[in-house]
C-alpha cells in the first residue's frame, strides 16, 4: 500500500524549501569566490530554484518507492531513496502504536503513524502519512493480527507466542469486532484539565511564553531587574510570574485537552490533545512498570498522575519523555485503583520503609555544601568582575540553615517496599514518583555505594526493567538504605523474580487454571 | 567470587600509562607553548597521573570478581563507587566475546552480556583467558536457553 496521496506535497514543500534555503547559502558562498559577481540575482534564484527542485524531487522519489503491507504475522516496509531497506515488524513484537496529527493534519483529515518496538534506538516504522480513517484501520489491524498471527502461526515457542496463543483462543469464543467491548476506563474531567495545567505547568514552554509575555506586560528585563531587589519581587515582577504559570498551565492544558483512556481487549488506548490530537495504543502484556508521581502542588490537593512504561521508546523520547501518561491527573485513590486493575500490577497498599537517619545528615551536609560552593564561586566573580548584584555573594548561606530541613524532607519522602509479587520504590520531594515493579519484569539488580555512602555503610539498589526511562526519572531505585538491609533487599528482588518465574511455569505446565497473567498458555508447542 | 587474570593488571596499567602519557606530552607543549613554564611540568604531570594509575589499577584488579551462580551472574566491581551486580540468565539476551589490542598482546579476553534492561543493559567481564572467555560464553549461552521454560518469561 501506499501513502496517502497528500503525503507528497507535504513532504515535498517543507523538505524543498530546505533545499532552496541551502541553495541560497550557497549562492552566497559562490558569490564569496568571485566565480560569479556578486549581489547577483540570477546564482541566487538559480540556486534555490535547484534546491527546492532536489529537495522536492528526494521527497517525491521517496513516496513513490515507499510501500508498506500488513501481513497475517507481520508489518512490512520498503523505503528509501538512494538505498533501499525491506522491514519486516513481527506484530508479536510490537510496543506503541501511535497516531498523531497536527492542526494542518486534522483539517485533511490525514495521519501520522508511529509504531515502536523494544528494538533500535528510533522509532521503527513512521507512516507520514496515511488518512485517519487508515490509520484507525491499522492501530485496529496491528492489534488483531498480533493476536490472530501468534495463535495461527502455532509452533513458535516465544513468549508473546504463548501469551497470545491464549488471547487468540479466548477471542475465538467470542469474536470481538472493531470498535466493540471499548471500555472508558478515565476521562479528564474540564474542572481537573485547569487544575493539572496550573500544578503541573510545562516549564519546557517556559522561555517561548516568556518571549510572548514580556512585551505583551510591556517591561523589559534591565528595568525588571533593577526593580527587582536580591528578595523582593516587584508588581510588575509579580505580573511577569503569574503571566508565565498561566501561560505554561494552558500549554499542559491543551496537550491534555480532551485526555480519555480505554481499555480495548488486551490493550490501552489513549486521546488526547486541543490542537494536535494524539491517540496511541499500548499493550497490557507488555507494560514493564508503572509510575504514580505527584509534584508537591499536587501533594497538597491531593491528585497524583501514573506514567505506564514499556520498552517502545528510546529513553527520553515518546510523547512525555519517555513514558506514556496514562493519566495525566486524578484523585491520588483513582490513580492507584487504576494503577492496581492493570493485570500483573495488583500491588498492596505500600508500606515504605525509609533509609536510616544518618542518611539525613547526609542530604544536610550536601545541601550545605552546594551552596557554600556558589557563594564561593559568587564570591569569586565579585572580586573579577564589577556587577552590583554580586555584593550579595553571600547571599546563598542564608539558605545553610535550611539544609537540614531540605534534608529532611528529602530523606522522608524516599522509601522502598518489597512484597510477594512487587517491589516499589519512592523518591523525590519536588517531584514524588512511586515506580512499582512487578517481579516478573526485573531484568537486572544493581547495588552501588559511592564512598561517601561507604563512609556512612549505606548503598543504593536499582531495579532495572525494560521499560523506557525519561531524562528526569532514573527508574526504581531504592537510595541510602544500610548496606545489610540493601543486600537483603538485591537478594529478595533476585528471589522474586525465580519465584514469579516458577509460577508462571506452572501456570503454563497447566494453563487450564492459570490466570491471565501468571500464564503461559502454551499448548504444547514444545513437543513437536 | 571467582577472581580475574592477574595478566589483566598489565592490560589495565598499559591503558592508564598510555593515557598517563598522552596527557602529559599535551601539558608539557601546552605548558612550553602557551604559558612558557619549565620543561618539567610535563614529567611531573605524567608521574603523577602514572603513580595513581598504578593505585587505581592494583585497587580494581583486588575489588573485581564474578560468580556464575545457579540463577545469575554476580558481578562485584568498582574503585570509588563499589557496584554489586545480579544478572539473572532468563534475562541474558546475547553473549559476545571481545579482545581488544592490548588485551591480545596480553592473551586476554573479555565476555559481554547483554539484558534488555535500559540501564547497564550491557555488563563486560574483562580480563579472561580465551577457554575461559569461550567456556562462560558458552556455559551462559546454555543456562540463557535452559531457563526459558516455553519462554513465558521474555519479558519484553
Amino acid at each position: 500500500m501506499k501513502l496517502h496521496p497528500l503525503s507528497l506535497p507535504l513532504r515535498a514543500i517543507p523538505r524543498g524549501a530546505n533545499g532552496g534555503v541551502l541553495g541560497l547559502f550557497l549562492s552566497f558562498a559562490v558569490e564569496q569566490t568571485g566565480i560569479v559577481p556578486t549581489g547577483s540575482v540570477v546564482t541566487g534564484t538559480l540556486l534555490f530554484v535547484a534546491g527546492f527542485a532536489l529537495g522536492a524531487g528526494y521527497e517525491a522519489v521517496y513516496y513513490r518507492r515507499f510501500e508498506y503491507d500488513l501481513t497475517a504475522d507481520t508489518l512490512d516496509i520498503g523505503s528509501g531513496v538512494l538505498s533501499r531497506r525491506e522491514r519486516e515488524i513481527p506484530l508479536r513484537r510490537i510496543q506503541n502504536v501511535d497516531i498523531s496529527r497536527g492542526v494542518l493534519q486534522r483539517a485533511l483529515s490525514i495521519a501520522v503513524v508511529d509504531v515502536e518496538t523494544a528494538g533500535g534506538g528510533q522509532t521503527e516504522a513512521s507512516l507520514r502519512y496515511v488518512s485517519y480513517d487508515e490509520a484507525k484501520r491499522l492501530q485496529g489491524d496491528l492489534r488483531r493480527g498480533e493476536r490472530e498471527g501468534s495463535g495461527a502461526g502455532g509452533g513458535r515457542a516465544t513468549a508473546e507466542g504463548a501469551i497470545d496463543a491464549d488471547a487468540a483462543a479466548e477471542e475465538a469464543a467470542e469474536p470481538r469486532r472493531p470498535g466493540e467491548s471499548e471500555e472508558l476506563l478515565f476521562a479528564l474531567s474540564p474542572r481537573n484539565l485547569v487544575l493539572l495545567g496550573l500544578v503541573a505547568p510545562d516549564l519546557r514552554a517556559l522561555l517561548p511564553v516568556l518571549f510572548f509575555a514580556v512585551p505583551t506586560v510591556g517591561l523589559s528585563i534591565p528595568d525588571l531587574l533593577t526593580e527587582t531587589g536580591a528578595l523582593t519581587v516587584g508588581p510588575r515582577g509579580a505580573a511577569l510570574a503569574i503571566v508565565s504559570w498561566v501561560g505554561t498551565a494552558a500549554v499542559t492544558a491543551a496537550r491534555y485537552y480532551d485526555f480519555q483512556l480505554s481499555r480495548v481487549g488486551d490493550e490501552l488506548r489513549y486521546e488526547r490533545g486541543l490542537l494536535g490530537r494524539y491517540d496511541g495504543s499500548i499493550p497490557i502484556a507488555k507494560i514493564q512498570q508503572v509510575d504514580v508521581r505527584e509534584n508537591f502542588l499536587m501533594r497538597r490537593v491531593g491528585y497524583a498522575s501514573l506514567a505506564v512504561e514499556t520498552a517502545g521508546y528510546t529513553p527520553g523520547e515518546g510523547p512525555s519523555g519517555g513514558s506514556e501518561a496514562a493519566i495525566p491527573l486524578a484523585g491520588r485513590d483513582r490513580v492507584v485503583d487504576l494503577a492496581r486493575s492493570i493485570e500483573g500490577f495488583d500491588f498492596d497498599e505500600p508500606e515504605f520503609a525509609r533509609p536510616p537517619r544518618r542518611a539525613r545528615r547526609r542530604y544536610a551536609v550536601r545541601y550545605a555544601l552546594a551552596l557554600g560552593l556558589v557563594a564561593g564561586v559568587l564570591w569569586i566573580a565579585n572580586t573579577l568582575f564589577d556587577v552590583s548584584f554580586l555584593q550579595y555573594w553571600y547571599a546563598p548561606l542564608a539558605g545553610i540553615a535550611l539544609a537540614p530541613v531540605a534534608g529532611h524532607y528529602k530523606w522522608l519522602h524516599r522509601g522502598y517496599d518489597v512484597g510477594g509479587e512487587h517491589v516499589l520504590t519512592r523518591n523525590g520531594f519536588w517531584r514524588r514518583s512511586i515506580a512499582v515493579v512487578p517481579a516478573y519484569r526485573v531484568q537486572t539488580v544493581i547495588q552501588t555505594a559511592t564512598p561517601f555512602q561507604r563512609w556512612r555503610s549505606l548503598a543504593t539498589v536499582a531495579i532495572d526493567t525494560a521499560g523506557s526511562l525519561s531524562v528526569t526519572d532514573r527508574g526504581a531505585r531504592a537510595v541510602d538504605f544500610d548496606v545489610t538491609e540493601a543486600i537483603d533487599l538485591r537478594e529478595t528482588v533476585r528471589q522474586g523474580l525465580q519465584a514469579s518465574l516458577r509460577t508462571r511455569r506452572d501456570g503454563f505446565a497447566t494453563s487450564e487454571t492459570a490466570t491471565p497473567f501468571v500464564d503461559g498458555g502454551e499448548d504444547g508447542n514444545r513437543s513437536e | 567470587m571467582e577472581r580475574l587474570d592477574s595478566r589483566v593488571r598489565v592490560v589495565w596499567l598499559g591503558s592508564a600509562l598510555v593515557t598517563a602519557l598522552v596527557v602529559g606530552v599535551a601539558v608539557a607543549i601546552a605548558g612550553r607553548r602557551l604559558f612558557e613554564v619549565g620543561l618539567w611540568v610535563g614529567p611531573a604531570v605524567f608521574a603523577v597521573l602514572a603513580v595513581l594509575g598504578v593505585a587505581y589499577t592494583l585497587q580494581r584488579y583486588r575489588v573485581w570478581g564474578f560468580d556464575i551462580e545457579s540463577d545469575a551472574v554476580t558481578l562485584e566491581r568498582g574503585v570509588v563507587t563499589r557496584v554489586n551486580s545480579v544478572v539473572p540468565f532468563v534475562r541474558v539476551q546475547h553473549v559476545d566475546s571481545q579482545r581488544g589490542p592490548i588485551e591480545r598482546l596480553a592473551g586476554l579476553s573479555s565476555v559481554v552480556v547483554y539484558t534488555a534492561g535500559s540501564r547497564g543493559a550491557d555488563v563486560t567481564i574483562p580480563g579472561l583467558r580465551p577457554e575461559r572467555a569461550e567456556a562462560i560464553q558458552a556455559e551462559l549461552r546454555r543456562l540463557a536457553t535452559e531457563s526459558e521454560p516455553g519462554d513465558p518469561e521474555d519479558a519484553v
